[in-house]
C-alpha cells in the first residue's frame, strides 16, 4: 500500500510561504530561465538577436542551446514528473541538479555545469532504478533505460567529447522515455504478438546508433535515423492515439499533438540518415525531432502535467490548437525552405519561437478561465470542509 | 459485468450507484476513459459515517497520480452527505492488468 492516503482536507491556510513554496518557486525560475535562454541561444544562431547580441548569457546560451533545451528544460521538466511520482524528496536531487546546471551553463561554467549533469543523471538513473524495482515491466524497464542514456550523454559531456557524440544519447533518452510512456499505454489495447519485442529492438538499434556515433559517425547516424523511422511506424501502428483522437476535447487534443509528432519524428529519422551521409539537413534532422515531436510532445501532455507538478488547474478549450498548428506550420516553413533558404529558415524559427510563446499564454489564459470558473462553482455550490481528521 | 461488481463493495446497496455515478466522473484524459471502465477501482467499504475507497494506477510511474485521487475526492465530496469521512488510497497490489477493463473500454480500444 502506498504510504501516504489522502482524506478529505482541511482549510487551507493562506500567505504563508513555505520552505517547499520557496524551492518550487526556484526550481520553476530554473525551468523557465533555462527554456528562455534555450530559444535565445537558438535564435541567435540562426542570425537573430532577440536582445542585445553581445550580452554574455547570449553568446553562452547560443553554444550551450542543445544542453540547455534537453538537460535544463527537457531534463528538469521529466525528472520532476518522476519525481512526484515516485514521491520521496531524494527524488528532487536530480531536477535541482539539472536545473541548476541551466544556471552554471549561463554563467560559463562549463565545467560545474557538467558535474551537476553528471549528478542529475546519475541519480535519475537510481531513482529510475528503484521505480522499477517497484513495478517491474517493460515500460518502468525502458524508463531506466532512457536514464542511462541521458547518464551516458552528460558523461561524454564532461569528459569533452563533441556534439556528434553526445547529442544522440540525449535524444535518446528523451526519445526513449516518450515511447516507454507509450508503451504502457498500449497495454489497454490488444497486444499484437511480437509488438513489444520489435520496441525492443527498435529501441536497441537506438542505442547502438547512439554508441556508434562517437567513433563511426556515418554508421551510427543511419543507424540512429533508421531507428527513429521504425519507432515512428511502431507508435503510428500500436499507439493508443488512433483510437483516443475519436474522443472529444482534451484527449482528442493530446491525441492529435501525439499523431503529428509521430510524423515528424518519421521525417526526423530520414533526415539524421542523410545528414550522417553528407546532406545538409542538420537542422531538419535536429529540429523535426526536438520540435516536431518532442515539443509536440509537451504541448499535448502539458494541460495534464502542469495541474499535476505546479497543482496549477487548467481549463482546456479549443484555444490550444492554435499554437499547435503554429508550431507545425512555422516547422514545415524552416525545414521545407531552411536547408536551400537561410533566410526562411531565420523566419521559421522566429515562428518556432512565438508558438511556444503562444502556448505559454494559452496556457495562462487556460488557468485564468479555471480559476474564474471555479469561483462561479463554488458561488453556486457552498464549500464543503470536513471537521474532522481521524 | 456490471459497473456495480467492478470491484468489492461493503456498504449500503441504495449508495453503491451515486458512487459508481460519482466515480464514473473522473476520466484520465490520456486515456478518455473514466477510472471505473478501466479498472483503477479495486475496492469501497461504507462504515460508521466513512467511506474508504482503494485505487490503483496503471503505471507507478505516473505523475497526474495525485491529480485523479484529487478528482475522486472532489466527486464523491459533491455525492456524498457534508459530514462523511473520505479516504482514497492508492495501492500496487494487485497490479492493475487490462482484464480489469469493462467492455465499454475494451470496445473503444478495439479489443
Amino acid at each position: 500500500m502506498d504510504a501516504r492516503a489522502h482524506e478529505r482536507h482541511g482549510p487551507r491556510l493562506h500567505g504563508l510561504v513555505t520552505p517547499r513554496m520557496v524551492l518550487g518557486g526556484a526550481l520553476i525560475a530554473c525551468v523557465a530561465a533555462a527554456l528562455l535562454t534555450a530559444i535565445a541561444g537558438g535564435l541567435l544562431r540562426v542570425g537573430i538577436a532577440p536582445v542585445a547580441a553581445d550580452a554574455p548569457w547570449l553568446t553562452r546560451a547560443a553554444l550551450a542551446h542543445a544542453a540547455l533545451m534537453m538537460c535544463g528544460f527537457l531534463g528538469t521538466v521529466i525528472s520532476i514528473e518522476r519525481a512526484v511520482a515516485f514521491r520521496h524528496p531524494a527524488a528532487w536531487t536530480t531536477p535541482f541538479a539539472s536545473g541548476a546546471a541551466a544556471l552554471a551553463l549561463l554563467a560559463g561554467a562549463q565545467g560545474l555545469a557538467a558535474l551537476l549533469l553528471v549528478l542529475a543523471s546519475g541519480a535519475f538513473v537510481i531513482v529510475n532504478a528503484l521505480l522499477l524495482r517497484r513495478q517491474p515491466a517493460a515500460h518502468t524497464a525502458l524508463l531506466l533505460a532512457s536514464a542511462v542514456a541521458w547518464c551516458t550523454g552528460c558523461v561524454l559531456l564532461a569528459v569533452g567529447a563533441d556534439s556528434t557524440a553526445v547529442l544522440p544519447w540525449w535524444f535518446a533518452f528523451l526519445v526513449v522515455t516518450i515511447a516507454a510512456e507509450r508503451l504502457e499505454m498500449t497495454r489497454l489495447m490488444r497486444r499484437r504478438r511480437g509488438a513489444q519485442l520489435a520496441l525492443h529492438l527498435v529501441l536497441g538499434a537506438l542505442a547502438w546508433g547512439a554508441a556508434c556515433s562517437g567513433f563511426a559517425p556515418r554508421l551510427g547516424g543511419v543507424v540512429f535515423g533508421a531507428a527513429l523511422c521504425a519507432l515512428a511506424a511502431w507508435l503510428l501502428a500500436f499507439d493508443i492515439a488512433r483510437r483516443t483522437v475519436r474522443a472529444e476535447g482534451l484527449s482528442r487534443f493530446m491525441a492529435v499533438c501525439l499523431l503529428g509528432g509521430y510524423v515528424w519524428l518519421a521525417i526526423a529519422g530520414v533526415a539524421w540518415g542523410a545528414t550522417a551521409l553528407g546532406q545538409p539537413v542538420r537542422d531538419i534532422a535536429l529540429h523535426a525531432l526536438g520540435l516536431g515531436f518532442i515539443i509536440s510532445m509537451i504541448m499535448g501532455h502539458a494541460p495534464v502535467i502542469l495541474p499535476a507538478v505546479t497543482g496549477v488547474k487548467l481549463q482546456f478549450g479549443n484555444a490550444f490548437y492554435l499554437p499547435l498548428l503554429a508550431l507545425h506550420l512555422s516547422l514545415a516553413v524552416r525545414l521545407a525552405g531552411g536547408a536551400a533558404d537561410l533566410h526562411l529558415r531565420a523566419q521559421g524559427a522566429l515562428f518556432n519561437a512565438l508558438a511556444i510563446a503562444l502556448f505559454a499564454a494559452t496556457a495562462g489564459g487556460a488557468a485564468l478561465v479555471w480559476r474564474q470558473r471555479q469561483r462561479q462553482r463554488q458561488r453556486q455550490r457552498p464549500r464543503r470542509i470536513s471537521s474532522e481528521h481521524p | 459485468m456490471s459497473d456495480e461488481t467492478r470491484f468489492l463493495y461493503s456498504g449500503p446497496q441504495e449508495l453503491l450507484p451515486t458512487l459508481v455515478n460519482a466515480l464514473e466522473r473522473v476520466v484520465d484524459p490520456e486515456v478518455a476513459l473514466n477510472i471505473v471502465d478501466v479498472g483503477l477501482v479495486y475496492g469501497i467499504v461504507v462504515k460508521d459515517n466513512r467511506i474508504d475507497v482503494n485505487v490503483t494506477m496503471t503505471s507507478a510511474a505516473c505523475p497526474v497520480t495525485d491529480t485523479i485521487i484529487e478528482d475522486i475526492e472532489t466527486q464523491l465530496d459533491a455525492a456524498l452527505p457534508p459530514d462523511m469521512l473520505i479516504h482514497v488510497e492508492l495501492v500496487w497490489e494487485p497490479p492493475w492488468t487490462p482484464e480489469r477493463m469493462s467492455d465499454t473500454a475494451r470496445g473503444f480500444m478495439g479489443w
